[in-house]
């Protein structure tokens, strides 16, 4: 393997390799600010207005849930196909790394939203009606009690989602995206060169490993474990 | 203070507040049709057994909940009436202590405290200035800075009272505030309650199941049963009276100052005489009878009772069995009754 390794054409693979992280790290972090945001809105309003919440309304969590439960479900392969048309008319176009992270945000804002309730129904309810007490107002109680209360587990559940965003940027290729993933098969797999796609292999796991440990750092920092 | 120096208006004054939880057959009647009104400056108590509808009746006050019936006024304006927007300014003047403290784990314990200020939206400077002195209040202001997890339980209700305190509010609410506490840590966290209410005039209303809670700080005491007030005065008058009935059960119970129906029975084992029980309001008056006992021809035996304190003064019972002619231990019950009430104990 190593033998193989000095042989390669590192004039080529190197420029292209990394052009490939470019993409992939292009792809995950809008795809993460955007599905992040959009998630934890979702997901706060899930916990808020379900019976008892701070915001109880049973038909917003009703229709929430639902949409929540539809969408979840679709295969990220599937939703690229199934997305398509709604893909060109809001990015302008059905390929690319653009259109990929369009879709992509369609995958994960929904699951994003699940980890984000989840993580909040493990607050002390008790916290809250302390808030409650004090005279502070709902949107108040949300950004200063129930985020900052529920960061650490939060903290690690975004951290989830990072890592199944790396995942899901590695089928880009399928609709013209870049990424590791394209690289793996393209450079690798389509030519017969098992090393190239080991390369993209040791390349996502130093990459995902990164990933986890600063999430557990950042987590354990807030936690003060 | 003595509290009950009934104010023009009432602090807080329920009206005829009922509060239901679910529908139809599954329906729980919490408070049932309470009237009470509590007066700035007191300290008012509500005890009963857990189940008896307390927590629901002091969530009331700063409209966690809102009754199904009936109306609640606080600080002039009916609370139970307001929207959740409208709500917040008068919360700002009420605060609350928990059992299980409710701090929160994302701030230290200045941030607890200053916390309630930033929703009052005190400025920066004054609210370091607030948060210093309370912790200087509550005797923590070297832990300052440090998590609510690093604290003992003690140590974090006196946090949870700073916090309530912090934006000088007119009523705090104590919502069993020293039921998860060991019996020294609640004397210092009773003692920091009194202190509140003598040094800072602060109205409080204390929800307990607890005697030890009423007997050290409230003047005036309501004891609930399944959502009901059956008895309500002052901690004295309720303390040192002879009860009847079942609505006697929770204050007997609780004070264990008359013997139980297995006490008695014991009791009986070794005496024939009559049972009578006997307040020790005026305890002097009382030990002066007694000390006449052989001039009417009547022995007795001390057989159960003995002497509390509350706030203001001690109390106690006394239960004796009387032996002798039944004339004469009739005459003596006479002046016995002169010196203190006195109640049969039932064979």
């Amino acid at each position: 393997m190593i033998e193989t390794y000095r042989d390669l054409d590192w004039s080529y693979y190197g420029p292209t390799l990394l052009e490939a992280i470019g993409d992939t790290i292009y792809m995950v972090a809008w795809s993460f600010v955007f599905a992040g945001l959009i998630g934890l809105a979702i997901g706060v309003t899930l916990y808020t207005t379900r019976d008892g919440g701070l915001l109880a309304n049973r038909p917003v969590w009703l229709l929430t849930n639902f949409v929540v439960n539809l969408i979840r479900p679709i295969p990220f392969v599937i939703l690229i196909a199934a997305l398509q048309p709604v893909t060109i008319s809001v990015v302008g176009k059905g390929i690319g790394n653009d259109a990929v992270i369009f879709v992509m945000i369609w995958a994960s804002t929904f699951a994003i939203a699940r980890i984000v309730e989840q993580n909040l129904v493990s607050i002390d309810p008790g916290v809250i009606e302390a808030a409650r007490a004090m005279g502070a107002s709902r949107t108040r109680i949300i950004m200063t009690v129930m985020l900052p209360e529920a960061l650490g587990p939060l903290i690690l559940g975004y951290t989830f989602v990072i890592i199944a965003l790396t995942d899901m940027s590695a089928l880009a290729g399928i609709i013209g995206g870049g990424g590791i993933g394209n690289f793996a098969i393209v450079e690798g797999y389509n030519r017969f060169r098992p090393e190239v796609t080991w390369l993209a292999v040791i390349v996502v796991i130093i990459f995902v490993q990164s990933l986890q440990i600063i999430g557990n750092w950042a987590a354990r920092k807030v936690m003060r474990r | 203070m003595s509290g009950g120096a009934a104010g023009a208006d009432p602090l807080i004054e329920f009206r005829h507040v009922t509060r239901r939880f679910g529908k139809g057959e599954k329906a729980v009647t919490a408070v049932d049709d309470v009237s009470l009104h509590v007066d700035r400056g007191e300290v008012y108590g509500v005890i009963g057994f857990s189940g008896a509808g307390k927590s629901t009746l002091i969530r009331m006050i700063n409209g966690l909940e809102k009754p199904t019936s009936g109306s609640v006024h606080v600080l002039g304006e009916e609370i139970s009436a307001l929207s959740e927007g409208r709500l917040s300014k008068v919360r700002s003047r009420i605060g609350m202590v928990f059992q299980q403290f409710n701090l929160f784990h994302s701030r230290t314990v200045a941030g607890n405290v200053g916390y309630p200020l930033k929703v009052a939206r005190w400025k920066k400077a004054d609210r370091q200035a607030r948060v210093s002195e309370l912790l200087e209040f509550v005797g923590l202001a070297d832990k300052a800075d440090q998590h609510p997890e690093e604290l003992s339980g003690g140590q974090k209700q006196r946090v949870g009272i700073a916090r309530a305190l912090a934006a000088k509010p007119d009523i705090l609410l104590a919502d069993e505030s020293t039921s998860a506490l060991d019996p020294s840590t609640t004397a210092e966290v009773l003692a920091l309650l009194r202190r509140a209410n003598e040094e800072l005039g602060i109205t409080i209303v204390a929800i307990t199941h607890e005697m030890e809670v009423i007997r050290a700080i409230a003047d005036r005491v309501a004891v609930m049963d399944r959502g009901r007030i059956v008895e309500s005065g002052h901690v004295y008058d309720i303390f040192s009276n002879p009860r009847d009935g079942e609505e006697a059960s929770f204050v007997g119970a609780a004070l264990k100052d008359r013997p139980s129906p297995e006490d008695v029975l014991r009791i009986r084992q070794h005496t024939s005489g009559r049972l009578v029980t006997v307040s020790l309001k005026d305890s002097v008056a009382v030990g002066s009878v007694l000390g006449q006992a052989g001039q009417h021809g009547v022995g007795f035996e001390i057989v159960h009772g003995g002497m509390n304190t509350t706030k203001d003064a001690a109390y106690g019972l006394l239960t004796l069995a009387l032996t002798g002619e039944s004339d004469a231990v009739e005459q003596f019950v006479g002046a016995l009754s002169a010196a203190g009430a006195v109640q049969e104990v039932a064979a």
